[in-house]
């Protein structure tokens, strides 16, 4: 445990030295917030759902913008090769950095909180559903976070890590989304491909069930069971390294 | 303290080190020399753990780098080529981080710290960024990490790369103040600091070790006096018999 706390703590404060992740995180807490408040006025209901049905889609592009330096910068600067020399496992490393990611997340997921007051200000929102929605928000970004740093620990160089994270989160985005489902079902009317590759493999369902307020076992295992396969996946690529 | 049997590595098609065996013994300071690509990085890394030998087996204090490889990295200080240090962090902040993944705490830690600060002369440098250090510096601190936790077995990868004449003059004295109880084995292909203070030679050459042992042995073996002449002798024949 003190191995992962240690990791954790040079990670965190290796992502506030980086001016890269304040520009990063400030631009998605502006496009968050001005998209609900465009819902916002547009509807004029104290509901927060807008925010989270803009949420996976602005995830899209910022958690592999947050997690392509996790490796490829090790790789690329060498300074696995003095990681992984220390007395610490590969699995203490990977849930370190997985950790420090996972903070620094719900960090700047907690800079949409003033939207919360505002609506509570205004009326009287379903902090319950708040809640969910926000725990479905936290698990999405986890899983987001999983697969981020395995693919940066595949390859030295960040954009890749960033382009293959960004696509494999538009994969399992899009893969649920009504339009795209639709479209591929057409293609298939009798096999409904659409329809099983939404239910087989798009976290869209299972972020919608929290953001409509169901918090499901079948949906938390969907994200914890998901990420957790996803760094184990980034611990056997470190051991291979010895090979 | 070092005992390598048999060892051989490779990278796909690419012999790197061909069935090489030594040993090294508390005390002791061994230079292991040879030209760019003979294997002297491959080797080392195999000896702190980064990389698993093809063949063959490699202890260090005694422990195997594979099934043991936690107990080696907790007894080894290891200074891999080129000095790859996280760039971004505080001299001291990187130099506790090391201490602390050694399992140095409070007290301990502070001391050790004391000690690596004045015995490699970084208090200079201690509230710069590494990036901010000039080379010989960053060799200075990447040899305070790799003293940190006063290891009794000590690998270092080309460790004056970078140094101005004073600091190697410097270094060559502080490895003789080392090496009691402690098993030194670095790398080089400056010939001169070898015969400084090395109480071995191990010359490398294609991934193979054509001599082992004091001066004085090589030079009766090769009827060549000097290392350097020792060397390109060694060398020339070991080129020869290669097909």
């Amino acid at each position: 445990m003190a191995g992962i706390r240690l990791v954790a703590r040079r990670e965190l404060g290796a992502y506030f030295d980086s001016p890269i992740a304040y520009i990063t995180a400030a631009v998605f807490l502006v496009l968050a917030g001005t998209s609900f408040m465009n819902s916002f006025f547009l509807q004029g209901v104290i509901d927060m759902t807008p925010f989270f049905e803009t949420l996976p889609y602005l995830l899209i592009p910022f958690v592999p913008a947050l997690t392509m330096r996790t490796w490829s910068e090790e790789h690329a600067q060498g300074t696995v090769e003095l990681l992984l020399t220390l007395p610490l496992l590969p699995l203490q490393l990977v849930i370190g950095k997985y950790g420090a990611a996972l903070l620094y997340f719900a960090l700047i997921l907690a800079g949409s909180l003033p939207i919360v007051g505002m609506l509570s200000w205004l009326g009287a929102p379903d902090l319950g559903l708040i809640l969910s929605g926000y725990l479905g928000a936290f698990l999405l970004g986890a899983l987001f976070l999983a697969f981020g740093q395995f693919l940066s620990s595949l390859t030295h160089n960040q954009i890749v890590a960033f382009a293959l994270g960004a696509l494999l989160a538009c994969v399992l985005v899009f893969s649920g989304h009504p339009s795209v489902v639709e479209v591929i079902d057409g293609l298939a009317p009798t096999w409904q491909p659409g329809t099983v590759m939404a239910d087989a493999i798009s976290c869209l369902p299972h972020y919608e069930a929290f953001v409509g307020g169901l918090i499901g076992l079948d949906h938390l295992l969907y994200f914890l069971l998901l990420s957790a396969f996803f760094l184990w996946l980034t611990q056997v690529g470190l051991r291979r390294i010895q090979y | 303290m070092i005992r390598v049997q048999s060892v051989t590595r490779t990278y796909g098609a690419t012999v790197a080190v061909d069935d090489i065996s030594f040993h090294v013994g508390a005390g002791q300071i061994v230079g292991f020399v040879g030209p760019n690509g003979a294997g002297k990085s491959t080797l080392l890394k195999m000896l702190a753990t980064f990389l698993r030998p093809t063949a063959g087996s490699v202890a260090v204090a005694g422990f195997d780098t594979v099934t043991d490889a936690l107990q080696v990295r907790q007894r080894i200080g290891y200074l891999p080529g080129d000095t790859p240090l996280y760039r971004d962090m505080v001299v001291e902040d990187l130099v506790r981080f090391v201490g602390a993944a050694h399992g140095l705490l409070g007290g301990a830690l502070e001391a050790a710290m004391a000690r690596v600060i004045d015995m490699c002369d970084i208090a200079p440098v201690l509230s710069l960024r590494v990036r901010e250090c000039s080379t010989g510096f960053r060799q200075r601190v990447g040899l305070s990490c790799a003293l940190i936790h006063d290891p009794p077995v000590l690998l270092l990868d080309e460790p004056t790369h970078g140094f101005d004449p004073l600091q190697v003059m410097a270094f060559r004295d502080l490895l003789t103040r080392l090496k009691q109880d402690r098993a030194i084995l670095f790398s080089t292909h400056i010939i001169a600091d070898v015969e400084a203070v090395s109480d071995r030679v191990l010359i490398i050459h294609q991934g193979r070790l054509l001599g082992d042992g004091t001066l004085a042995e090589l030079e009766q073996r090769t009827g060549a006096p000097g290392l350097e002449n020792i060397f390109a002798q060694l060398v020339s024949a070991g080129a020869e018999r290669r097909p």
